[in-house]
């Protein structure tokens, strides 16, 4: 059974269509990625997945459950950290998370849950005198003090230094080895790219691609390149003749640059060591998840500038 | 293994715990909120003692003495309107605009659970403002407890359920917290005025007192301190706080928005 199946989804608020034909199909047990930028639709998917938002067209599927009419038994097993959500701004972290706890027939010890969470000093301390990257911790844990099967993370670690952002990782790769699946919306490629089994890459309400982190990266076709100082001033590229994955060398001085595809690495120094040629500090250059997307969507992740959409959490509610 | 799944996947409804915890975590924000906590205790408090001076010893004709008439139902009308016109619209509006409605509907919890939790803790408040009035009422001015009890406790329930609908039509009219107060305190000073908060309807023009007792306000004035002498409270007050009991109803539940 897939732990979520999400069909041709499309969502429009007035003029703007949010969702134009989304699916997504994870399976149990695997971290998944949703990348996209600001406005690219993300976040409309994951509240229809949710529960929160009816779909104008569309079906979306948790662990074989309707997110909207099934809701008794899906909500025990769901976990949601939603963006921009504030809680009970004078309970502490500590009533806010034993309270939640209540909400679900089994979960986690709170006490446990918070210092995991690295909020044990601050667990007295009111929601409304919270740091915006402890008020995003204390989300995270309300999300998993259900022992969800099933989470959905709306942009983790936004307000994080890195310090707590990779301490949320491992929080997140501990879920993994627990069995649980996670949907996790990011615009962060370093994140992704360390997490997640899969990746989709939505843009304008569409899925572009979906593929594991390396997969894009490969599909996009982009060049790998291979660099290496040759011990001998007079390299002779010749030796790299005839060698499928490589498309040019370039020599300059004893710094040469090989461009090619496919194991590259592996290929190249094959080539150099059946030719005799000694070489040091070799390194491979990749593309990124970042090169990847600006590849297959035509634009940077990280570029604002031309976003036609609106910002999705100001849009109308459905319920 | 299908039934494995089939049982882990059973229906599940938070129960008595979860409902305790949120009748909990409304009371500690009731608690918390300071200003909201004491004004519909101190409020009635200084309506008291101001009225209580010039109408101790008083009496109407037929005998009845105006602290039990007029004083004791203008008290308890304004901890009725404090808590359910000014503080639960307010509380409401921000469980909305935080996103705490949201935020507990992926939970099992329903966001109506929460209304209904701070309706009780409203209530607790309600009884606790309304406690410390009498005391001081009949202890330092020399009221009655009500002849009738379960008469005057039931036109009080049905005044307080009339001001808790008019919060709810305040807050599902209302697009931000402060807008819940603002017309909040508008209903309030406004029914007031028209209701005896000011000055006891026989000192008004005519004209400001009919209309006054028609609003919820005048109308549970009249009517709880008709209950409270013993007499049948009458018909046209227990009506107009049905009446504005139905319309806060039907407004809410055309306008009211969970996010």
């Amino acid at each position: 059974m897939l732990a979520i199946e999400v069909r041709d989804l499309h969502k429009r608020y007035g003029d703007t269509v949010a969702l134009d034909d989304v699916s997504l199909s994870v399976n149990e047990g695997e971290i998944f990625g949703v990348l996209g930028r600001n406005g690219a639709g993300k976040t409309t998917t994951v509240e229809t997945i949710a529960g929160l938002r009816l779909p104008d067209r569309g079906t979306a599927r948790v662990l074989g459950l309707d997110p909207r009419r099934d809701r008794a038994r899906l909500r025990p097993v769901l976990g949601v950290q939603l963006q921009d959500t504030a809680l009970h701004t004078a309970l502490t972290v500590r009533e806010l998370v034993r309270l939640y706890r209540s909400f679900y027939p089994e979960g986690a010890d709170p006490d446990e849950l918070i210092d995991s969470l690295g909020l044990g000093p601050r667990r007295n301390v009111r929601f409304e005198q919270l740091s915006g990257g402890q008020q995003q911790r204390l989300s995270i844990a309300l999300a998993l003090v259900g022992n969800p099967r099933v989470a959905l993370l709306d942009e983790l670690t936004t307000g994080l230094d890195p310090e707590a952002r990779r301490a949320i990782w491992s929080l997140v790769e501990g879920l993994r080895d627990t069995g649980v699946t996670v949907l996790l919306v990011s615009h962060l490629m370093e994140e992704v790219e360390r997490l997640c089994d899969r990746v989709a890459l939505i843009d304008h309400g569409r899925v572009v691609a979906t593929d594991s982190p390396a997969g894009l990266i490969e599909r996009a076709g982009l060049d790998q390149r291979v660099r290496f100082r040759a011990s001998d001033d007079a390299f002779g590229t010749a030796v790299l003749d005839g060698v499928p994955e490589v498309i040019s060398v370039e020599a300059r001085g004893d710094q040469v640059t090989v461009t090619g595809t496919g194991n590259l690495l592996q290929a190249v120094s094959a080539a150099l060591v059946h030719g005799g040629v000694v070489v040091t500090e070799t390194r491979l250059e990749r593309a990124t998840l970042d090169d990847a997307f600006l590849a297959l969507t035509g634009r940077s992740l990280t570029d604002e500038t031309t976003d036609e959409t609106t910002d999705e959490t100001d849009t109308e509610d459905d319920r | 293994m299908t039934t494995a799944v089939r049982s882990e996947l059973a229906p599940y409804r938070p129960g008595p715990r979860a409902w305790g915890m949120l009748v909990g975590a409304e009371a500690k924000m009731v608690l918390r909120d300071t200003a909201g906590l004491l004004t519909p205790i101190m409020l009635p408090m200084l309506i008291l003692v101001m009225a209580g001076f010039s109408a101790e010893g008083e009496s109407l004709p037929n005998g009845v003495q105006v602290i039990d008439f007029f004083v004791i139902p203008l008290v308890l009308t304004i901890v009725l309107s404090t808590i359910g016109v000014l503080n639960m619209p307010g509380f409401l509006a921000l469980y909305r605009r935080a996103g705490i409605l949201r935020r507990l509907a992926v939970t099992p919890a329903r966001p109506a659970m929460v209304l209904v939790a701070h309706v009780v803790v409203s209530i607790a408040h309600t009884v606790v403002g309304i406690g410390l009035a009498l005391a001081v009422a009949v202890l330092a001015f020399g009221a009655n407890l009500p002849a009738k009890p379960g008469l005057a406790l039931a036109v009080v329930a049905l005044a307080a359920l009339t001001m808790y609908s008019v919060g709810l039509l305040v807050a599902a009219v209302a697009h931000s917290p402060n807008a819940a107060v603002a017309i909040g305190l508008v209903l309030f000073f406004g029914m007031g005025a028209g209701g005896g908060l000011f000055g006891s309807p026989g000192s008004m023009p005519e004209v400001v007192a009919r209309i006054g007792e028609t609003l919820p306000f005048g109308a549970s004035v009249h009517a709880v301190g008709a209950a409270w002498v013993g007499t049948a409270p009458e018909p046209r007050h227990l009506l107009c706080m049905a009446a504005a009991i139905v319309v806060s109803a039907l407004v809410s539940t055309r306008f009211f928005r969970w996010q």
